[in-house]
């Protein structure tokens, strides 16, 4: 018996639907989580089991009365679903205690509530015996405090951008004079050439590191963007001769020869004419020099000490003793942040490399 | 003939000229900061010290590798994680590949996303599965919101033997490649002409010959290229496994390097470092020309990138 065809393209169309779905989240899942992490209170990271898997953006309080003079604090607990107590076993209406809770809050709860609105709340307790309500979660605190906490995050991340930008100038200009000699002229010693650009691939660029923390120190450039910035060139400008040399590659000849036609010299036709169209395919070819530059890790770790780019900074927070999960999954997101943003701007250029399908 | 320099004729020099010019910062920059530093690290290898420092001439950094018991256990680690990865990567992204090789609704949505897990930093993939597989992490919440899990019940992800904590890698590893691999060969399947698959159909072929005839021998440059590039990075993974499982216990070279060259301060572990990073340098490039020269590549011309 044959399935009939119809019923047989449905069947395909779904499980494709299926496999994608599945993929897709797969993907997604991880990301999403940590995302999710990183706007957790210190309460939720500590106190609550399961952890939330979608951020919740507001806390939700319930204050009792214990006695004429005194009230207590709960928070709900999604892990449990219920109240739980929460900071000091009962409060006072005075200006003093109401200062301590709301700095409690904005630490433990991720939550802003002024003094004076706390004690509106006890007030509230006190009148009927209980009173609830929610509050604002504050979504970049633990941003914040992730640069707080862990000194010199924020510096790190001006050395992690003055390297990035260093290296786009030094591999974008160097590589692409050779990737348009490539394109555009035969020479000889062309394919020795190719060769070796990828052999330069083959060589783990920590190899180079090692000896290089002597030689940029007698540059009096160990510990600076820009000793690092010569060390990730290295491995850049192999990538960015055959992503210019194919960008180049793209631009047909014609067009300079019909400039040279009408009396432009060589230099001019390439400045005027050829520059100009290649600019999107060298922005990503810049960008792409960003992303890796801006992620990578070793060579950092090697060559800095007082002065580490963010991803080294981000690292030893997980490594350090008091590793706090929702902190460091802060640091994490801001760290990717732009990666993911130029990956998506540039990709795609990053396919066409590969063969050339269009998203 | 040197009086009569027309400038026709300098132009036509100059033209001569002109790809060895551009060539040149490139060549003269790898000649300083490539090949001098490998140069040094060779040479720094095989010192008790710098000479100005009245180093000597020693094979003890190297015997420092060869004598030390982690030394072994990372090749090994790196063996297996390098085989198995690279081959389970590969042949899971071209299956997605093959079959998701169709327009369908959403589909540059799809390919949208499937290039962000390879965007992202190595940190923050380590902080991800860190934070994923501790105990109390997110992929033991998930389990116990899907109903899979009980409330007190969760699984020690990280407390396994040295077998499954390789597995947890590879799974890692693969959950960040796998995506990226399938786009690239799906690129390279979209170049492919329709025509010649179905050709291949009209005369008789199941559908395996095509794939195994045709498809693959057509995608054979794409996949020599992303192999290559995968085998060169799996050689050196080592910043999610300490971000998962600290240093030293789960040990592979490049970690073993960091350990030498970061951790510890002594001067003879940092020659030690050098040696070994001299030897993983060497690994990567025999294992690059073994795979180039199986593949056949090697021998013939290189195409170009594009």
């Amino acid at each position: 018996m044959t399935i009939p065809r119809p019923l047989f393209q449905a069947a395909q169309k779904t499980t494709l639907a299926l496999l994608v779905t599945t993929v897709a989240l797969t993907i997604l899942f991880p990301l999403f989580f940590l995302f999710t992490f990183s706007l957790m209170s210190d309460y939720e990271t500590y106190s609550e089991w399961p952890k939330p898997l979608w951020p919740h953006s507001q806390v939700r309080y319930r204050m009792e009365k214990i006695s004429p003079q005194t009230t207590r604090l709960l928070i709900w607990n999604h892990g449990q679903s219920q109240w739980q107590p929460f900071g000091p076993e009962h409060i006072e209406a005075n200006e003093e205690v109401a200062k301590k809770l709301s700095r409690f809050l904005t630490n433990y709860g991720n939550t802003t509530l002024s003094p004076s609105e706390i004690l509106s709340h006890v007030q509230k307790a006190q009148n009927s015996g209980f009173h609830e309500f929610t509050a604002q979660k504050s979504l970049s605190q633990n941003y914040q405090r992730f640069f707080r906490l862990y000194s010199g995050a924020a510096d790190a991340v001006l050395h992690s951008l003055s390297t990035a930008l260093l290296t786009i100038l030094i591999s974008v200009v160097i590589g692409g004079m050779a990737g348009y000699a490539f394109a555009r002229y035969v020479f000889k010693g062309k394919d020795v050439l190719k060769l070796s650009v990828l052999f330069v691939r083959m060589f783990p660029p920590v190899a180079i590191a090692i000896p290089m923390v002597v030689i940029l120190g007698r540059m009096g450039l160990y510990d600076r963007p820009a000793g690092l910035s010569l060390i990730y060139s290295v491995n850049q400008i192999a990538m960015n001769i055959w992503i210019t040399a194919s960008i180049f590659m793209g631009i047909p000849e014609s067009l300079e020869e019909a400039a040279l036609i009408f009396g432009a010299n060589k230099r001019g036709a390439f400045f005027r004419i050829t520059l100009p169209l290649a600019v999107p395919g060298l922005a990503a070819c810049a960008m792409y020099s960003f992303i890796s530059s801006w992620n990578e890790v070793i060579n950092a770790l090697i060559l800095t000490q007082f002065r580490p780019t963010f991803p080294v900074v981000v690292y030893k927070s997980l490594l350090g003793a008091n590793a706090q999960v929702h902190l460091i999954a802060a640091g994490s997101i801001a760290q990717a942040a732009p990666a993911i943003l130029f990956t998506l701007i540039i990709r795609r250029y990053l396919l066409q490399m590969w063969g050339g399908v269009k998203v | 003939m040197n009086a009569s320099k027309t400038p026709g004729l300098i132009r036509e020099r100059q033209e001569r000229m002109a790809p060895y010019l551009l060539i040149a910062p490139a060549v003269i920059y790898y000649a300083i900061f490539w090949l001098f530093p490998v140069l040094n690290a060779i040479s720094g290898s095989f010192l008790s010290a710098p000479l100005k420092q009245g180093g000597e001439w020693t094979l003890k950094n190297y015997a420092a590798v060869f004598t030390d018991s982690m030394f072994y256990r990372a090749l090994i680690n790196t063996a297996i994680i390098v085989v198995v990865s690279v081959s389970l990567e590969f042949v899971l992204a071209f299956a997605l590949a093959l079959l998701i090789n169709k327009k369908f609704r959403g589909s540059s949505l799809f390919l949208f996303l499937a290039i962000i897990p390879m965007s992202l930093p190595a940190v923050a993939v380590g902080a991800m599965w860190n934070s994923g597989l501790a105990t109390n992490g997110w992929l033991n919440s998930a389990l116990v919101h899907l109903g899979i899990l009980g409330e007190a019940e969760k699984i020690p992800f990280l407390a396994g033997g040295q077998g499954a904590n390789i597995l947890l890698i590879i799974l890692v590893d693969a959950w960040q490649v796998i995506p990226f691999m399938m786009i690239i060969l799906l690129s390279g399947m979209q170049g492919l002409k329709p025509e010649m698959a179905e050709a291949g159909r009209v005369f008789g072929g199941t559908r395996w010959q095509v794939l195994h005839k045709i498809t693959i021998p057509m995608l054979k440059q794409t996949i020599v290229t992303a192999m290559i590039l995968r085998i060169i990075a799996a050689i050196q993974i080592w910043l999610i496994i300490v971000m998962i499982f600290g240093f030293n216990r789960l040990p592979v070279l490049m970690e073993q390097i960091v350990v030498n060259v970061d951790l510890y301060t002594a001067e003879t572990f940092f020659r030690k470092g050098m040696a070994l990073s001299v030897l993983v340098a060497l690994i990567v490039s025999l294992a690059s020309v073994a795979y180039l020269k199986a593949s056949g590549a090697l021998g013939a011309k290189k195409e170009e990138a594009s």
